[in-house]
């Protein structure tokens, strides 16, 4: 008596599919691997490969992998932090425009120094850095602060509190404070690949007011640093 | 010849249970006398701050070198490792469950006794 009605419960569950299927809070199943993109991973010989990574390789074989994000590139010359720059760069997605940019900023930072070193004389040469992507590093490794302020509520007042950062979010605030000082505090007239380049040609040198923002926020941080037993973390 | 239904009181009477100073129950539950599937919320230590040391030693040598970086090198790697260790302590102490100090949290409490409930009934 029960298990007819059951089956046929059942049969007619199956039968409904819903008509929206969700896909906002969708993901991978945790089981799916990240892809590989250099190919220098899979130039190796099988003989030089370490014992974790001849597990990876064979993991690899049986999980199933994510598909590849469109921004990422097996390209030599992809860089992850070029990348990043260029998206927080961006203004309503216009990625062609961002990208342009860019590589306007390399090349003025290049040419910018290879006018220095060609004016300078032979012993200062060598000192005279020209890759632009090594002066974009450097100089967003001198922009990123060491620590950081964040708003603690303690007894209805609020307090700055000096807080370690993150790496990302040290990233973060590096390029923000590149993008939004180049926006705002030059002249309306000049194209932003010549205030970029400036900007981290000053900053590769530990010059320039994104430097002295960092140096400011440090000096907040020394100044509070009574508060800092207010943190729980 | 079926019992006679006298009422309640009339029983009770008789068998001079008032007479030996029987009382009604002190104790009348107003719920079940059984443990619930729940823990109060209770208030959570809250824990120190991590890495003061390291923060102030490099705050004394930002202080003596005009807050530049190159010369306190040292200090700056000495805080990142600082920080990292405890990062790592606290991920590996949120899979443990902080029973290293004192009791386990409540919320945590509340879902191991939510998969093992009270029986309520006899199976």
């Amino acid at each position: 008596m029960a298990a007819p009605s059951t089956a046929g419960l059942g049969r007619r569950l199956r039968a409904w599919l819903p008509r929206i299927m969700p896909v906002r809070w969708s993901r991978y199943n945790p089981s799916y691997l990240e892809p590989e993109v250099k190919t220098e991973s899979y130039q190796k010989p099988l003989e030089e490969l370490t014992e974790e990574e001849r597990e990876q390789m064979e993991l690899k074989a049986v999980r199933p992998i994510k598909a590849a994000p469109p921004s990422l590139s097996s390209s030599v010359f992809s860089d992850p932090m070029v990348s990043k720059f260029t998206n927080m760069m961006m203004k309503s997605g216009n990625k062609v425009l961002a990208r342009s940019l860019m590589s306007q900023t390399l090349e003025a930072i290049k040419r910018k120094q290879l006018e220095k070193y060609h004016k300078a004389p032979e012993n200062e040469k060598e000192t005279i850095e020209c890759n632009p992507y090594v002066i974009f590093h450097q100089a967003l490794k001198n922009c990123q602060p060491i620590i950081g302020l964040s708003n603690i509520t303690r007894g209805g007042k609020t307090y700055q509190v000096p807080v370690p950062l993150t790496d990302n979010r040290k990233r973060f605030l590096a390029m923000k404070w590149l993008i939004t000082e180049c926006r705002e505090n030059k002249h309306r007239r000049t194209m932003m690949p010549e205030k970029l380049s400036q900007e981290l040609l000053l900053a590769f040198n530990n010059e320039g007011p994104v430097i002295k923002k960092k140096h400011v926020l440090h000096k907040m941080a020394e100044a509070n640093r009574a508060y800092a037993h207010f943190r729980w973390w | 010849m079926a019992a006679p239904a006298y009422p309640a009181w009339v029983t009770r009477w008789v068998s001079g249970q008032w007479r030996n100073k029987k009382r009604p129950p002190a104790l009348r539950p107003p719920r079940t006398l059984a443990l619930a599937d729940k823990v109060a919320n209770r208030r959570e230590q809250l824990a120190e701050a991590t890495c003061i040391t390291e923060m102030s030693v490099m705050m004394a040598c930002w202080k003596l070198n005009d807050f530049n970086d190159a010369p306190c090198a040292q200090e700056i790697r000495m805080f990142y490792d600082c920080v990292a260790k405890a990062e790592k302590e606290r991920k590996n102490q949120n899979g443990d469950t902080q029973s290293s100090r004192g009791n386990l949290p409540s919320s945590k409490v509340n879902k191991l006794l939510k998969r093992f409930p009270q029986m309520t009934r006899y199976v």
